[in-house]
């Protein structure tokens, strides 16, 4: 569903992402592990077409998201480390509002009340004004909105970044039942708890490559560490 | 997590989007408009500013308007109520021509203030324009009078500026660009939405005042106007007023797209606006004066009064009166003016006249060609700079511009040429040369009907206003154009 050939991205002479081949299927949670400047985002970013790839291809159900960007986006999810809302519009308006923007379609409001309460919120805060939220009250709206495009394909950039453990772990259950539902999540984090307890597979990146491949299942939480930790510390090696 | 889920597509296929996701932005940007208390104040003052604007000029056209039919009408009773008189004194006693309020007078005053309301018509000269009511003005007035065209061309422009500065720096600076792009919108439906509510809120702001004056129209117009120019002309104005705030909403969003921060854009904007506003009409007025100078009264007086030495007027000894009695004499094969069949003092007045007018023709014809002149180098700072080209159409279309000015003069200067030519007409065959004490009947004062002026029509005013039509037109396409690029190269990083 999302497949990386040989997508590669220079700035100058800086390579912030060197050659990522990677293909996440649906039903799977690939979690992309590293340091700051690792190339996570710049990942994301560029399945996102927000920049353009110096080489490679990155595509979203064989897709071009270059060549095509709007039907890849059409077909791809996306929640942001820091999900920004309009602060003077509800929860329930900003839902309605994206959503209505991406699906070409207004949804009933009864409908998007319900997913952001299976998101997480609750339902006396989605007739509030967002610049009243927590960070983590925009994340599950957020996440409601990416539910609502009931797309087949998830990008997280840092998602859990800055939530409590009570609402990274509800989220955690949330990607559960997404990938439970075929969906293909490529997921970027600092959070190798996380990665652990949700991915399907990680993958560690330094300096722009990815450096390794892992099945969360062969791999217990103390090893990952220690592969994380040796691949992360050789960058200051280095 | 159940299955529920909000739209009947299958996953990972949405329906293509149409022209509703623009209005959905569009209805979006509104409700946050309302909800911010920005909009209510700078809406509320937009609003009082107009109302108060609308009410000046229309209680000030009203009351010139009422004074001009007024003082007309004593003029020409004054005219008709000479009694016996020598034809010629009555030409020198002439007549008051007052210009008529151009119905859209209170949209915008133009030049009106500045180059008089009326002239004396009378025999021999052509004269200049009296009672500028700018020179009854207290020094406060030199800071420029509140007026509905002041309130579109200047106040206008910073309201949208301040309402669309942030369109898409502030959705950058919040975050919200990187989320809108990413659930799939296009940057030019973005462009298109913003616009959209842009347009919707200044139709909200003015389109009670342009019903209010579309509907005063006919009421506002005298006899000197027809009421199908009158509408002509006013739905003109508010189409020219239209493309002119249009194209500054697209200038805005286009700013926005291009720089990273509100706080540029916003800078860039204010720069823009003063020196439209400002700057560039000064500028203009010394380069043009530069290029093509045009002399002052006083300059312009005497040279008429050295051209017109040429001319003998009532000056027997003058070499051109000597050198017209003889020519006379030949014509009629006489030796004396006295065996003259005719009056030769009306001869001589009538040739006097002849001469006056080909001197007042070339000299005021160089003034206005030189006005035009300067009129139309102004306006090639419209390409940038679309005041320089808005401010003529909208003086245009009020009939408060200099065009329309000299359309009056000349209109006068053709009555006087008539008072003239039957006062002369009445010595050359009733008088006998030397009657001193000659009197017309008071009959002859009724052979001159009269003083009539009819506003130009809609077609006379776009004659002269096409090209400055033209420019702001391309102006406003060019800034639609500025903006579509930016807003196609939009990032959300």
């Amino acid at each position: 569903m999302l497949q990386a050939q040989n997508l590669t991205k220079h700035y100058n002479d800086v390579v912030a992402l060197d050659g990522l081949n990677l293909t996440v299927m649906g039903g799977e949670i690939f979690c992309l592990l590293g340091g700051n400047g690792a190339g996570k985002t710049t990942t994301i970013n560029l399945f996102l077409n927000f920049i353009a790839p110096s080489d490679g291809k990155a595509l979203v159900d064989n897709i071009d998201v270059v060549k095509s960007p709007v039907e890849a986006k059409r077909r791809i999810a996306y929640i942001p480390e820091t999900v920004m809302l309009y602060g003077s519009l509800s929860g329930l308006e900003n839902i309605s509002y994206f959503t209505t923007l991406a699906l070409g379609a207004r949804p009933a409001d009864d409908e998007l009340l319900e997913l952001l309460v299976q998101a997480g919120l609750a339902k006396e805060a989605a007739f509030k004004r967002v610049s009243g939220y927590s960070k983590g009250m925009r994340q599950k709206v957020g996440i409601a909105i990416a539910m609502a495009k009931n797309t087949k394909a998830l990008l997280l950039d840092e998602p859990t970044s800055g939530l409590d453990p009570q609402a990274a772990n509800e989220f955690a259950r949330l990607l559960e039942q997404l990938k439970n539902r075929n969906v293909a999540i490529l997921m970027t984090t600092h959070d190798l708890f996380l990665a652990k307890q949700t991915g399907t597979r990680v993958g560690i990146m330094q300096r722009g490559k990815l450096m390794s491949i892992l099945s969360t299942d062969a791999v217990g939480s103390a090893d990952l560490e220690r592969i994380y930790l040796d691949i992360s510390g050789s960058r200051w090696a280095a | 997590m159940s299955n529920v889920t909000c739209s009947d597509y299958p996953a990972g296929v949405v329906p293509a989007r149409g022209v509703s996701v623009v209005a959905v932005i569009a209805k979006k940007e509104l409700l946050e408009l309302f909800r911010d208390a920005r909009l209510m104040w700078i809406g509320g003052l937009f609003a009082l500013l107009m109302l108060a604007a609308l009410l000046l000029g229309w209680q000030q056209m009203q009351h010139m308007e009422t004074e001009r039919a007024a003082a007309q009408n004593v003029s020409y009773e004054q005219w008709l109520g000479q009694g016996e008189r020598n034809p010629h004194t009555a030409a020198h006693f002439g007549q008051y021509a007052f210009k008529p309020s151009s119905p859209l007078l209170f949209v915008d005053p133009g030049v009106t203030p500045f180059v008089g309301v009326s002239v004396w018509m009378e025999a021999h000269k052509q004269n200049e324009f009296k009672f500028r009511p700018a020179r009854d003005a207290t020094s406060l007035q030199r800071f420029g009078e509140l007026s509905v065209a002041f309130v579109l061309q200047v106040l206008a422009p910073l309201i949208i500026i301040l309402l669309t500065f942030s369109a898409f720096t502030g959705e950058r600076e919040r975050g919200t660009l990187r989320q809108l792009l990413g659930v799939g919108v296009q940057p030019m439906q973005l462009l298109a939405g913003k616009g959209l509510a842009s347009a919707v809120i200044l139709g909200a702001l003015l389109l009670p005042f342009v019903m209010a004056g579309l509907i005063a129209l006919p009421f506002s117009t005298s006899h000197d106007t027809n009421v199908d120019t009158a509408v002509g002309r006013g739905v003109l104005m508010v189409v020219a007023y239209a493309i002119y705030l249009a194209g500054f909403v697209a200038l805005s969003l286009g700013i926005s797209a291009l720089l990273k921060s509100s706080r540029k854009a916003l800078v860039v904007l204010l720069a823009f606006w003063v020196i439209n506003s400002f700057v560039m009409p000064r500028i203009m007025t010394d380069l043009v004066r530069s290029i093509s100078p045009t002399p002052t009264a006083v300059e312009f007086q005497n040279t008429l009064v050295e051209a017109r030495k040429a001319n003998f007027g009532h000056d027997e000894s003058h070499p051109g009166y000597l050198e017209f009695r003889n020519q006379v004499l030949q014509q009629y094969g006489v030796s004396e003016v006295e065996q003259l069949p005719v009056d030769f003092k009306g001869l001589a007045l009538r040739e006097d006249d002849q001469r006056g007018y080909r001197v007042f023709d070339k000299n005021y014809g160089a003034l206005w060609n030189s006005y035009a002149q300067q009129e139309r180098i102004r306006a090639l700072a419209g390409f940038v700079f679309p005041l320089a080209v808005m401010q003529p159409v909208s003086m245009g279309l009020a009939g408060s511009d200099t065009a329309h000015h000299n359309d009056f003069a000349r209109s006068a200067e053709v009555y006087r040429r008539q008072i003239q030519s039957v006062t002369s007409e009445d010595l050359i065959r009733n008088r006998k040369y030397g009657d001193k004490d000659y009197k017309a009947s008071p009959a002859l004062w009724g052979e001159i009907p009269a003083f009539d002026y009819e506003t130009p029509d809609t077609g006379w005013v776009l004659e002269r206003q096409w090209l400055n039509l033209a420019i702001l037109a391309m102006w406003a396409f060019a800034a639609g154009l500025f903006a579509m690029v930016t807003t196609r190269r939009l990032t959300p990083l």
